[in-house]
């Protein structure tokens, strides 16, 4: 818990950040479209007595008033997704359009995956990249039960992802990070922490990007997200390709969030990076988060 | 078809739709306009179905989902798959009440009297397909993944309804 301090100015109300620090996280879920309308999904709740409540800002997105919702009979024969509430963010912002070829460069889970095929109608193609051969189970297995068909796994090193055959139309980059933001699913990620633990991601976290930018046509969308609160691997990390593409800004109705910081350690950062946007867990309930929303720039052929 | 390559080399190999659509309809009922909206990829001794749209020339682990495992007789359906397909099913599928829906999907095996052939079956609860199950003379083995279970119920005397 110390290590947050370096956060002290850096975030608001610093104090009911450090309070909800122990506090566990509500459990939520997503409505798998794939498989049932959310209307349906809904009746079957009330009869089951299950209470829930609809996020503010995604209407396919719940609050479940139980724990251990991933053993409900719903989730099982893949109705619903077992996912916390800012993992639903960086697929929105990507914005998947049916017909489209999407790559999701580091996507094991697969949460955000099957949401960008479920945002796709199951149509067009995704291509959920993961490296590691024991994080590509538990890929596979969710997007079986949730009845994905538009995806196809690749395990490529994503810093050196093949350039051809095609481009793609969006990339979205959810990087390995510290994970200072999911302290609340269970403490301990942050007695991990160091800065030279973030600069060693920082470089991973640069060379992934700069790769999801060369996979992405000229005026093509690259999200880049995080669950730690680590500069060094939020605004840092960006501002090294900002010769490459121009951020657009981020505004979720319903979501409390911040702009991303334009100054660290002393240092002055660009000040385009205040178009990034950062969730801390006591403004909306939830964990942390860092999203960037870029635009690849057109005289990169 | 060519089986002999595909099963030496770990690649995915087209597969025409027909070697699909004829096992499922022979099995199942299923018409083969259930599967005209795919295309279909074997590897090794297992099946895959994905959408139909570009498919980049890369190195591929898995393309759409692994629907068949041909390896042993009778070929045997995914859970996933049948929950895509089986709607279609017209025989050798099996319609459970409530206390035993529970206990197909605990993975359970149950004593089920049914007309259907000995082998794999469609099972359903209440219109909706929960998955496969191996069926033969009134004991139906549920072939639910493990990941896929639901917790034994220690009261199972309880409310047991899946809804």
């Amino acid at each position: 818990m110390e290590w947050l301090e370096r956060y002290r100015d850096m975030i608001p109300d610093f104090e009911g950040f450090r309070e909800v620090q122990s506090q566990a996280l509500p459990s939520t879920c997503r409505i798998n479209t794939l498989k049932i309308d959310k209307r349906s999904l809904l009746d079957r709740f009330c009869e089951s007595g299950i209470d829930y409540q609809s996020f503010a800002w995604y209407p396919l997105g719940l609050k479940l008033n139980l724990e251990g919702p991933g053993k409900l009979v719903e989730n099982l024969l893949g109705y619903i997704h077992i996912q916390e509430e800012l993992s639903m963010l960086p697929p929105l912002l990507l914005d998947p359009q049916p017909g489209e070829l999407i790559l999701d460069l580091c996507a094991s889970p697969g949460s955000k995956t099957c949401q960008i095929s479920q945002m796709m109608k199951n149509q067009g193609r995704v291509i959920a990249n993961e490296p590691s051969l024991g994080r590509v189970a538990p890929l596979r297995s969710n997007c079986d039960r949730l009845g994905v068909m538009n995806v196809a796994i690749t395990r490529y090193d994503g810093r050196r992802f093949p350039s051809r055959p095609v481009q793609f139309d969006r990339v979205l980059v959810d990087a390995p990070c510290s994970s200072e933001g999911r302290e609340r699913r269970g403490p301990g990620v942050l007695c991990k922490s160091s800065s030279k633990r973030s600069m060693d991601l920082h470089r991973l976290q640069v060379d992934l990007l700069r790769s999801a930018i060369r996979l992405v046509k000229p005026g093509g969308i690259v999200v880049y997200s995080t669950c730690t609160y680590a500069p060094e691997e939020n605004e840092l990390v960006v501002e090294k390709v900002l010769d490459l593409a121009r951020l657009e800004e981020i505004s979720i109705p319903g979501l409390a969030a911040c702009p991303g910081i334009t100054g660290w350690s002393g240092k002055d950062l660009n000040r385009e990076l205040c178009k990034t946007a950062r969730y801390y867990p006591h403004l909306n309930d939830t964990g942390g988060f860092f999203v960037a929303r870029l635009v690849k720039k057109q005289e990169h052929l | 078809m060519s089986p002999d390559s595909s099963r030496s080399r770990n690649i995915f190999e087209p597969l025409d739709c027909s070697f699909v659509a004829d096992l499922w309809g022979e099995r199942f009922g299923i018409p083969p306009s259930a599967f005209s909206g795919y295309v279909f990829f074997r590897k090794a001794n297992s099946v895959w179905a994905a959408n139909k749209s570009i498919l980049p020339r890369l190195s591929y682990e898995a393309i759409g989902m692994r629907i068949m495992n041909l390896k042993d007789r009778p070929w045997k359906p995914t859970t996933s798959a049948l929950q895509l397909f089986g709607q279609y099913a017209t025989k050798n599928l099996i319609h459970l009440d409530s206390t035993d829906a529970r206990a197909f999907m605990e993975g359970r095996t149950l004593a089920v009297e049914s007309d259907a052939k000995s082998g794999y079956v469609v099972v359903f609860y209440g219109g909706e397909v929960l998955g496969c199950g191996l069926y033969s003379r009134g004991v139906l083995t549920s072939q639910i993944p493990k990941e896929r279970r639901l917790a034994s119920a220690e009261h199972s005397s309880e409310d047991l309804s899946l809804r």
